[in-house]
């Protein structure tokens, strides 16, 4: 980074206004906009901004002449330019031809390459067209093949993989919008969002079932059926289980890249029967030991 | 990014009269839909490109309208030019 008064060549002792000045003087024929073909200009630009935005700031200034900041203090952040947008291949509302429009008009062999460069522009590819795409959380991990109705109408028909995550994009290659000449069409760019489901959870390639289960299956244990993504499978729920105790079911889970699965994860939660049963109620009030047990404890 | 209107307004920080007028010289020009007007991004820099123009350089309304003409057909010219170089022409 050079010093700024260098950079706007300017004396240490200029005056704000001298250095405003000198600053309008270099922006104007640096402007990366006002100079599209030349690579250095942005470069230029950016150190004369840079250096502008460092001396035309009286307290700044004062720190850096005190040695306090270095040149770099005022390092602006990355900026798109218009011309980065006009320059790409896209088309855009803005082009105008008529700065070369007689050169075509000619019989020489320069009119020609021109109106062949303009009738090739013609030969585009088809916009990347973009869509959203909700499926459910099953759907998600076992795949499934959806229809999307199209905006603009027609529908479009995508197969889900299986394991997919919320946020992901599927290319439909040649789905997009239509190219022109020989340009072939664009892709359709689906992004897949995935809804939450009431009872599953994901995290990673693991997933989690909080499952309730009765009181007597929870002191006595015994087996029960759990849903998971590709169907019911039957566990066991050991003696002496309580709420939060979690149970895995080896490979269960979201496939995995190279065939794999993650696991289910099965969070039990104890539920009482409803409504409440008088014979319960009269075996605890006579249950001492069960009186004696505080959880809050320690 | 495609943006409506008001969604422009906050990116770009224009005022709503300046953008209409700005619509009006076709410095600017969205595109139209049936749900109004969308920007996109080379709009947004081309917003930041007039403001700058104005209140950097102190350009006023009649050179902001010739500038822009000219940078138009400065385009214009550098993709006629590109298309030649990149062997369109066999």
């Amino acid at each position: 980074m050079r010093n700024p008064y260098e950079v706007l060549d300017v004396a240490p002792t200029a005056s704000s206004a001298e250095i405003q000045t000198a600053y309008r003087k270099l922006a104007k024929k640096l402007h990366p906009d006002l100079n599209p073909g030349d690579k250095s200009a942005e470069e230029k630009f950016k150190e004369v901004a840079g250096a502008y935005d460092l001396l035309s700031d009286a307290e700044k200034r004062k720190r850096f002449d005190n040695g306090e900041i270095d040149a770099t203090g005022a390092e602006r952040p990355q900026q798109n330019f218009y011309r980065d947008f006009a320059s790409s291949d896209q088309a855009h509302p803005y082009a105008d031809a008529s700065g070369f429009a007689d050169f075509m008009d000619g019989d020489d062999a320069f009119a020609e390459l021109i109106r062949r460069g303009q009738r090739a522009r013609a030969n585009r590819r088809g916009q990347d067209l973009h869509y959203r795409l909700p499926i459910d959380f099953l759907e998600s991990i076992a795949g499934a093949n959806k229809r999307l109705t199209l905006p603009e109408g027609g529908t479009l028909d995508v197969k889900i993989p299986p394991g997919l995550v919320d946020g992901q994009i599927l290319r439909l290659k040649g789905k997009g919008g239509p190219g022109t000449g020989k340009g072939g069409p664009g892709d359709a760019l689906i992004e897949v969002e995935v809804l939450p489901d009431r009872r599953f959870t994901r995290e990673g390639d693991d997933i989690t079932l909080e499952l309730p289960i009765s009181l007597s299956e929870a002191v006595l244990g015994g087996r029960i059926t759990v849903p998971t993504p590709t169907g019911l499978v039957t566990m066991s729920v050991p003696k002496g289980s309580n709420t939060g105790t979690t149970l895995r079911l080896k490979g269960k889970g979201a496939p995995r890249r190279g065939g794999s699965r993650g696991d289910q994860f099965v969070k039990l939660n104890v539920v009482l029967p409803k409504p409440p049963d008088p014979e319960l109620e009269a075996f605890v009030s006579s249950w001492a030991k069960g009186k004696e047990f505080n959880p809050r404890k320690d | 990014m495609i943006m409506n209107k008001q969604e422009f307004l906050t990116c770009s920080g224009l005022q709503v009269k300046t953008l209409e007028f700005w619509l009006e010289q076709r410095w600017l020009i969205p595109e139209q839909t049936a749900v109004g007007m969308k920007f996109s991004d080379a709009d947004v820099a081309r917003a930041r490109l007039i403001q700058e123009l104005k209140t950097g350089f102190r350009v006023n309304d009649e050179g902001v309208d010739i500038i822009l003409h000219l940078i138009d057909q400065l385009h214009g010219l550098r993709h006629a030019l590109g298309q030649l170089r990149n062997g369109v022409i066999e």
